[in-house]
């Protein structure tokens, strides 16, 4: 028992220094070079940097108000960075995704229609043809084709946000910005669609790479994601970036791994140290 | 659906009850005709020249009604896309709102003659404002991350308007709605009032000169009948247009 449990942890660092090789080595997926942010007097961001990777799932783990979806919306270009700050996304074919805390759907369009929302505005790059097909494999992605017509007033809170994941799939994101994505659902529904949507990251069929998740829950961040990035309570500045030595694909079950409650530990004793 | 049904038999049950309850209060103190007329009394008094003299009052409402509705919407629309214009605008909206109709309707007729329009222009003065101000809470009430959601998209103005702002002002728009729908029927009574010789507001003011007391009576509830039926409408419009949401009144 104790050499199959040293043996795992042996793997695991092994995984751990790979992946820290490996990160080093890949592509730039977002930069954010000295972001610093105020409204008015109030400082939110102080001299944010952060290299964030492609096909990497990162977590932005901090205290409640502290700046944690400010950055994200700087991310989206819905804020700017006070002066000397700056926000980079290196490859050509960037296409953002979004999903905020509540599901944000439009109660009077249809499941479908609200996927086909963002392929419907803006640039309108894609045929009525290809809106449909779009949104209906993303509909499938998620799982709930048969509920194409419904309304969201006839869907439960968890497949509304499935339907939000779906409408930021929909238009092929290559970064998915993810605000607390499950933050108002059960502990059960929670855990089920974390799980989702690592499965939806690691699959072939999503133009996915990076996925960007603003979370207040250790474990979550710890379990999801292969490195936290730890926020300190306002004005926010990078308290830490902590790799998570778990070998992927993420499973059920991990979080009893000894690594996962180490890492754990260690990111709540930073939390205490705030 | 028998629930349903089960529930419109209350009102009814209750109502037939009083009406009983008032014949028989009449009819056992002899009270005189001038003060309370029975309410067999008073049907026998409804005939077609009633029906007439209400569907004016209804025809001056609903148009009335209408222009109000439209003209506040686009008014509203307006606001929300120049902050001067709303500024400018607005103290003016409230002034016109603060001012009696009952004032007003005199000069209407002045101006306008004792036809239609002065009614309808009185109906449209009372129901400008409730419009005006709901449409512009509701064009303003849309969630701040729907707006977030659109800008990611580079969503353009007028998607905005379009695919965001109207539909979710939609349940600000009808509770304005119904409540104007009453006030545009005050609206047209009091223009009849002033200077009219058709319309339930000639019958009631005619009929108390006269101390016919039962015509007063079958016009007061011809009027009350015309502003549950156009609240009826409305309700049932609001429910087909906003169903996602649950709307509990009548």
């Amino acid at each position: 028992m104790l050499t199959t449990a040293s043996g795992l942890e042996k793997e695991v660092s092994r995984l751990h220094e790979e992946q820290t090789i490996n990160s080093s080595k890949s592509e730039i997926a977002v930069t954010l070079k000295n972001c610093s942010l105020s409204f008015g007097d109030v400082n939110v961001l102080n001299n944010v940097s952060i290299d964030i990777y492609k096909n990497e799932f990162v977590s932005i783990l901090g205290p409640s108000g502290c700046g944690k979806s400010t950055l994200l919306r700087l991310m989206l270009d819905l804020l700017q960075p006070n002066a000397g700050g700056e926000i980079v996304y290196p490859s050509k074919e960037l296409s953002l995704g979004m999903v905020f805390q509540k599901p944000v759907l439009m109660p009077w369009l249809t499941a479908i229609q609200n996927i086909s929302l963002p392929l419907t505005i803006g640039e309108k790059k894609f045929s009525k043809k290809e809106i449909k097909e779009k949104a209906e494999s993303s509909l499938r992605l998620v799982g709930l084709q048969d509920f194409m017509n419904h309304f969201p007033h006839q869907l439960s809170g968890g497949m509304q946000q499935r339907i939000a994941i779906a409408r930021a799939l929909a238009a092929d994101p290559t970064v998915l910005l993810m605000d607390e994505p499950f933050g108002a659902l059960d502990e059960f529904t929670r855990e089920k669609l974390n799980f989702e949507l690592l499965r939806l990251w690691e699959s072939p069929e999503t133009s996915l790479s990076t996925v960007v998740m603003v979370t207040h829950s250790i474990q979550e961040s710890v379990l999801l994601s292969n490195r936290v990035i730890m926020m300190s309570p306002r004005p926010a500045g990078v308290e830490d970036i902590i790799s998570v030595p778990l070998p992927s694909p993420r499973e059920i079950g991990m979080d009893e791994l000894p690594a996962f409650h180490q890492t754990v530990n260690a990111l709540r004793k930073r939390v205490k140290h705030l | 659906m028998r629930t349903k049904i089960k529930d419109a038999m209350y009102p009814v049950v209750f109502a037939i009850a009083f009406l009983v309850l008032w014949e028989l209060v009449v009819r056992l103190f002899d009270i005189p005709l001038y003060l309370l007329p029975s309410p067999t009394g008073i049907l026998s008094v409804m005939d077609s020249s009633l029906w007439s003299h209400m569907m004016v009052t209804l025809l001056e409402a609903l148009a009335g009604f209408v222009l109000a509705n439209v003209l506040g919407l686009i008014t509203a629309v307006i606001f929300v896309h120049s902050k001067p214009i709303e500024k400018g605008v607005f103290p003016l909206a409230i002034a016109l709102k603060t001012t009696p109709l009952v004032a007003l309707a005199p000069l209407l007729v002045v101006w306008m003659g004792t036809g239609y329009s002065s009614k309808v222009v009185a109906s449209m003065l009372i129901c400008f404002f409730p419009i005006l101000v709901n449409s512009v809470k509701g064009l303003k009430a849309i969630e701040h991350e729907a707006w977030e959601l659109f800008s990611t998209y580079k969503g353009t103005k007028s998607e905005i308007f379009w695919k965001l702002r109207l539909p979710a002002s939609l349940p600000y728009v009808f509770s304005a709605l119904k409540i104007s729908t009453s006030l545009a029927i005050v609206g047209a009574i009091v223009g009849e009032f002033v200077g009219a010789n058709k319309g339930l507001g000639y019958v009631v003011l005619v009929s108390s000169y006269h101390m016919d007391t039962p015509v007063m009576f079958s016009a007061i509830i011809a009027s009350a009948l015309c502003g549950l039926v156009l609240f009826w409408a409305i309700s049932l419009l609001e429910r087909r247009i906003i169903f996602w949401q649950r709307t509990d009144d009548l």
